[in-house]
């Protein structure tokens, strides 16, 4: 992806620490993002369904990262659903979660995930960890533009 | 992932030249690897077929690399099988092509590949998106071990 215009990631996740330390990680990034924070899975869901409509405030998500353990609806049912949109499924969703557990490893690889990362409360590795996540997905990996 | 285990590497491409390039490029990586390789999308469903009946010369990968563009069935049908398939659609298919049409781009991504990789032209810039593709894949991304003792059958199996 050689486009100018920072990558908009839509980062689902409820706890406020986690969000500002991924806002953090992003920051020192090489490739510029344009950061989207909803709370939970539903608000994920409103979100999308304002981007369909071509809300400017609302840009449509080049990539999406989840954490799985969210009040109301929970990752892996907002993966579901998305996934079973035709306008938003070409959007790679990367699961980011504390658990390491083999049977949510699995679901979300069968939920079509593209991808399952390890959160990290460590801001040094989770900024690794961010690194090769941008480097992968805005630099050597073609996204779906609209 | 388990750091003494190779991870196995699907590579469904029909061109041999890049075949032996993105074999070498890997083995510059400091992931250790296996490749299967194979040239045709049937010979890639054959293989994955064995692999589901437990064949130890055929171990389940932990990655999928898929060109399009290929003799016989497109690249496309694969991705198809793979991600229909409840033993296969844990396997991140990752397309890797000459080809960056739109169309191509949207297909594939609506099939649920796992990324979507311009081959590049020079030498350097084949081993940048390696080391990307492998930090990605198998130094920050988790799996799902398959099943051990199939992989320590280290025969080469080419399916053609």
């Amino acid at each position: 992806m050689e486009d100018t215009k920072p990558a908009v990631v839509l980062l689902v996740e409820d706890d406020p620490g986690d969000q500002k330390l991924v806002k953090y990680a992003l920051r020192f990034q090489q490739h510029q993002s344009n950061l989207q924070i909803v709370g939970t899975g539903e608000e994920a869901i409103e979100y999308l369904r304002q981007c369909k409509k071509g809300d400017e405030s609302t840009p449509r998500p080049d990539i999406i990262l989840l954490d799985l353990n969210m009040p109301g609806m929970g990752g892996k049912k907002f993966l579901q659903n998305i996934k079973a949109d035709d306008e938003l499924s070409t959007i790679p969703v990367v699961v980011v979660s504390t658990s390491d557990e083999k049977q949510d490893i699995e679901e979300s690889y069968k939920l079509h995930a593209a991808g399952y990362v390890q959160k990290s409360d460590n801001l040094d590795k989770l900024r690794r960890i961010i690194q090769k996540l941008t480097q992968y997905w805005f630099a050597t990996s073609m996204l779906v533009k609209k | 992932m388990n750091e003494f285990e190779p991870v196995v590497i699907l590579l469904v491409e029909d061109d041999v030249g890049d075949q032996k390039l993105i074999k070498q490029s890997f083995r510059s990586e400091h992931i250790a690897n296996e490749f299967r390789i194979s040239d045709t999308t049937e010979g890639a469903i054959k293989y994955l077929e064995r692999s589901k009946a437990g064949h130890k010369d055929c171990p389940m990968p932990d990655l999928i690399l898929l060109d399009l563009n290929m003799p016989g069935l497109e690249g496309k049908e694969l991705l198809k099988v793979v991600k229909t398939d409840p033993e296969l659609d844990i396997i991140p298919v990752v397309i890797l092509t000459t080809s960056d049409s739109e169309r191509d781009i949207i297909d594939s991504f609506k099939l649920q590949a796992a990324g979507y990789v311009k081959k590049p032209v020079t030498l350097e810039d084949f081993q940048q998106v390696v080391t990307d593709l492998t930090n990605y894949w198998f130094v920050i991304c988790k799996h799902i071990e398959h099943d051990k003792d199939m992989k320590n059958d280290r025969n080469l199996c080419i399916v053609n």
